[in-house]
C-alpha cells in the first residue's frame, strides 16, 4: 500500500481492537464472580451463544437495541440459574453441566435460528447508540476509537471498577470469596454458601449473556450459527490470566483484542507475514501472559468442589 | 453389397447389442451416440453431503445443500445433508456407511484426506473438493471450482466503479476456490484500471463462519481507502456486509459497494450495497456425478465452469451505468472467444506472487 490513509486506518485498528475486547471482558468478569465463589462454569460459551441469539431475536422483533441487550442478559441469568440449580443443590458435576450447557447453547440456537428465520440472514433494523463527544471524537487516530464507540462499550469498561469494588470491598464480595476459599468456615460464620454461590453464578450468567448480546446486537448486528467461536473458552482463560481480578482481566481482554486487530492490520500496513503466523499472535500473547502472570496464581481453594453441609 | 456379405455384419451387430446389455461397462458416456441414454447399471437411491459449516450461511455450504436436495428431488432419490460437521468427520462417515448411502459428497477442502481413506476402506464412492490427485476409478471423484473467469468480470466491474482507486479483497481463508477467484478478480481489476490499488486481507485460518472477524477486517479495508470490496467468506460475509452497511450509513455521499460469492443475497441486502455475486450452481455437477455413478463412469474430475453454467455473475442492479454493463459484456465475450485468458492460481503463495506482480508496492 502506497497511499494508505494512516490516521483513519490506525483509528480503525484501535477501534476494532477495543470492540473485540468487550465480549471477552464481560464474560470473564462474570466468570470471575463464579470462580471466586467456587463454581467452574464451562457453560460460558453456551451462555454467550444463548445471549447472542436471544438478544438478536428480541432486538429484531422489537426494533430496540436495549431490549435485545436486556434479553441477552436475561437468558444468561436463566442458563446461570440452571447451572446453579444443578451444581449447587443437586451436586451434579460442574464440568459436565457446563459442557452440556455449551452444547445445548450451540444446538438450540442453531435450531431456533432455522426454525424462526428459515436460515435467512437478517440484519437488525437499528444500530446501537454511540457516544459522540464533540472535540474529543475529532482527535486524530484515538478520538473516534476511544470516544465514538457504542454506549455498551463504556458500560463494559465501567463494570470493571464496579466489579473490583464489589468483590474487594463489600460484604457480598467477602462472602463470595469466602465460599470459594473455605465454604465450611463461611457456613460456620453464618454465610449462606448455596445462596452466595447461586448469586455469583447468576452474575456470571448475566455477564456472559450480555457479552453474547453485545456481539450479535451491537457489533455484528445479526446472528450467525456458532458466532461466538470459542470466545467463552477464551474468557475462561482470561479469568485465570487475570487471577480473578477485574483490572487484570481488563488488561488481558484489551491485549487480546488489540492483538486480534493487529492480526489483520499488519498485512494491510505492508508487513509481509503469513496469516497462519499472525493468526497465532493473540493466542501466543495470551499463552505468554498466562505463563508469566498466572503461574503464581492461587486458584480459589474450593473451585469446582461441591459443598454439602456436614460432609468434608 | 451382397446379401451374403451383410449377414456376418448383422451377427456382429446383434452380438454387440446382446453383449452390451450383459456387460456392466458396456456403454461409456463419452463413447455413446449423442442423444443416447447410457445404461443404468447401479441405480442410485441414497446420497449424502457433508458440509463443515452451517447451511444457513447463504454461501458455500448452503449452495451445496440446496443443490443436492434439488437434484435428489428431481431424481426422486434420498439426500442426507450432514451440515455443520466441522473437520473431524470420521464418526459421521461411519454413520453414513451404516445408512447404506451410495455416494458421499465431502464438501470441504479440509476433507481431502479423510474421505478418500473412507472410500478405500468402505468401498463407498466419495466426491472431494479441489483434490484431483485423489481421483480413483469408481471410488473417488473430484470437484473443481474454477470461477476465476467470472471473478475477472467482477474485477472489471470493480475497476469501472471504484472512485477512490482502492479496491479490497477480503477472504476467510486461502483455499483454492477463493484463490482462483482472487487472482481472476485482480487481473480483471488491473486490466480495467491499471493504476488501481488492491488491499488483500485474510480474516484468519478457516475463519469461514467468523462474522465478527469479517466485520473487523472489512472495517480496516474500508479505512485503508477501499470503496469496493470483493468478499469471499461464507458466514463471515455477513460481518463484511455489516461493516459496509455501517460505513455507508456514516458516509452517505461516499458509499462502498460489495461483491459477494457463491450465493444470492439480493433478497436480503440493499441494492446500493450489493453490486453482484459470483454465483455457484452445484446442481450441474451433482446431476452429472450421480448419472455417472449409475453408469459406472464415476471417478473423474467435475468442474464448475462458465461452459456448464456452474458459475455466473448475478444480474447487475439497475443503478450500474450502461457503459459499465457493456464493458463487462465485452470482457465476457473476450473470455468466451479466447482473447482474454485468465490465470488459474490455486495456491496461496501463487496468489501473493501474482498480486505482488500486478500491484507492486
Amino acid at each position: 500500500m502506497t497511499d494508505l490513509p494512516v490516521a483513519d486506518f490506525l483509528s480503525a485498528l484501535l477501534g476494532s481492537g477495543l470492540l473485540l475486547a468487550v465480549p471477552l471482558l464481560l464474560a470473564a468478569l462474570g466468570e470471575a464472580f463464579a470462580e471466586r465463589a467456587g463454581l467452574l462454569n464451562l457453560g460460558i460459551e453456551g451462555m454467550m451463544l444463548g445471549g447472542a441469539f436471544a438478544g438478536f431475536a428480541v432486538a429484531l422483533e422489537t426494533g430496540r437495541i436495549a431490549a435485545g441487550v436486556a434479553a441477552g442478559a436475561a437468558l444468561g441469568v436463566a442458563l446461570g440459574s440452571g447451572f446453579g440449580l444443578l451444581t449447587i443443590w443437586l451436586r451434579v458435576d460442574q464440568v459436565l453441566t457446563g459442557l452440556a450447557i455449551t452444547i445445548l447453547g450451540s444446538g438450540l440456537t442453531g435450531f431456533l435460528y432455522r426454525d424462526l428465520y428459515g436460515g435467512q440472514n437478517r440484519p437488525l433494523p437499528t444500530t446501537a447508540a454511540r457516544l459522540d463527544l464533540p472535540v474529543l471524537t475529532d482527535v486524530p487516530v484515538v478520538g473516534r476509537a476511544l470516544f465514538g464507540q457504542p454506549l455498551l462499550v463504556y458500560l463494559a469498561w465501567a463494570a470493571v471498577p464496579i466489579a473490583a469494588l464489589v468483590l474487594g470491598r463489600t460484604r457480598f464480595g467477602l462472602a463470595v470469596r469466602a465460599v470459594g476459599e473455605a465454604p465450611f468456615a463461611a457456613d460456620a460464620a453464618g454465610i449462606g454458601v448455596a445462596q452466595t454461590r447461586f448469586a455469583a453464578i447468576l452474575i456470571g450468567g448475566a455477564a456472559a449473556g450480555l457479552g453474547g448480546a453485545f456481539l450479535a446486537v451491537v457489533d455484528v448486528r445479526t446472528f450467525t450459527d456458532n458466532m461466538t467461536l470459542g470466545q467463552g473458552f477464551l474468557a475462561l482463560a482470561l479469568t485465570m490470566l487475570g487471577r480473578w481480578r477485574p483490572w487484570r482481566i481488563l488488561a488481558g481482554a484489551l491485549l487480546f483484542g488489540m492483538l486480534r486487530s493487529l492480526e489483520t492490520g499488519l498485512p494491510i500496513l505492508g508487513m509481509d507475514v503469513r496469516p497462519e503466523f499472525v493468526g497465532m499472535l493473540p493466542y501466543l500473547g495470551l499463552l505468554a501472559a498466562l505463563v508469566v502472570l498466572a503461574r503464581r496464581a492461587a486458584m480459589p481453594a474450593a473451585l469446582g468442589v461441591p459443598y454439602e453441609r456436614g460432609r468434608r | 453389397m451382397s446379401r451374403l456379405g451383410s449377414l456376418p455384419r448383422l451377427f456382429v451387430l446383434i452380438g454387440l447389442i446382446l453383449g452390451g446389455a450383459a456387460s456392466p461397462v458396456a456403454i461409456r458416456a463419452q463413447d455413446a451416440t449423442p442423444g443416447a441414454t447410457p445404461t443404468v447399471v447401479n441405480p442410485v437411491e441414497k446420497v449424502a453431503l457433508v458440509t463443515p459449516e452451517s447451511r444457513t450461511n447463504q454461501g458455500w455450504d448452503q449452495q451445496a445443500a440446496d443443490g443436492i436436495e434439488a437434484v435428489a428431488k428431481r431424481r426422486g432419490i434420498e439426500a442426507i445433508v450432514e451440515e455443520n460437521a466441522g473437520y473431524e468427520i470420521e464418526p459421521l462417515l461411519a454413520d453414513l456407511a451404516d445408512q447404506d448411502v451410495q455416494l458421499v459428497i465431502c464438501h470441504a477442502s479440509g476433507y481431502q484426506t479423510v474421505c478418500p481413506e473412507f472410500a478405500a476402506e468402505e468401498g463407498i464412492p466419495v466426491a472431494v473438493v479441489e483434490n484431483p490427485n485423489a481421483v480413483a476409478e469408481d471410488l473417488v471423484s473430484d470437484i473443481e471450482t474454477e470461477a476465476q473467469e467470472i471473478a475477472y468480470l467482477a474485477g472489471v466491474l470493480a475497476g469501472r466503479l471504484t472512485r477512490s482507486g482502492t479496491v479490497g479483497v477480503v477472504v476467510s481463508d486461502e483455499p483454492p476456490t477463493w484463490n482462483y477467484m482472487t487472482v481472476g478478480f485482480a487481473e480483471g481489476l488491473k486490466a480495467t484500471k491499471p493504476d488501481a490499488q488492491l488491499v488483500y486481507s485474510v480474516i484468519g485460518v478457516a475463519a469461514y463462519g467468523d462474522a465478527a472477524g469479517g466485520k473487523r477486517v472489512t472495517d480496516q479495508v474500508l479505512a485503508a481507502g477501499a470503496d469496493v470490496v470483493f468478499g469471499m467468506g461464507d458466514g463471515s460475509t455477513f460481518g463484511m456486509i455489516e461493516a459496509i452497511r455501517a460505513h455507508n450509513a456514516e458516509n452517505p455521499d461516499d458509499k462502498a459497494l460489495f461483491i459477494d460469492v457463491i450465493g444470492d443475497k439480493s433478497q436480503t441486502v440493499e441494492d446500493d450495497l450489493l453490486l453482484t455475486s459470483v454465483l455457484f450452481d452445484f446442481t450441474v455437477i451433482y446431476e452429472e456425478m450421480i448419472r455417472d455413478l449409475e453408469t459406472d463412469e464415476f471417478g473423474k474430475v467435475y468442474t464448475l465452469s462458465v461452459e456448464n453454467k456452474g458459475v455466473r455473475l448475478l444480474d447487475l442492479p439497475q443503478s450500474v451505468p450502461a457503459e459499465v454493463v457493456e464493458a463487462v459484456a465485452r470482457a465476457e465475450a473476450g473470455i468466451l472467444d479466447g482473447s482474454i485468458a485468465v490465470s488459474a492460481v490455486p495456491d496461496a503463495d501463487g496468489v501473493r506472487a501474482t498480486l505482488d506482480e500486478l500491484f507492486p508496492g
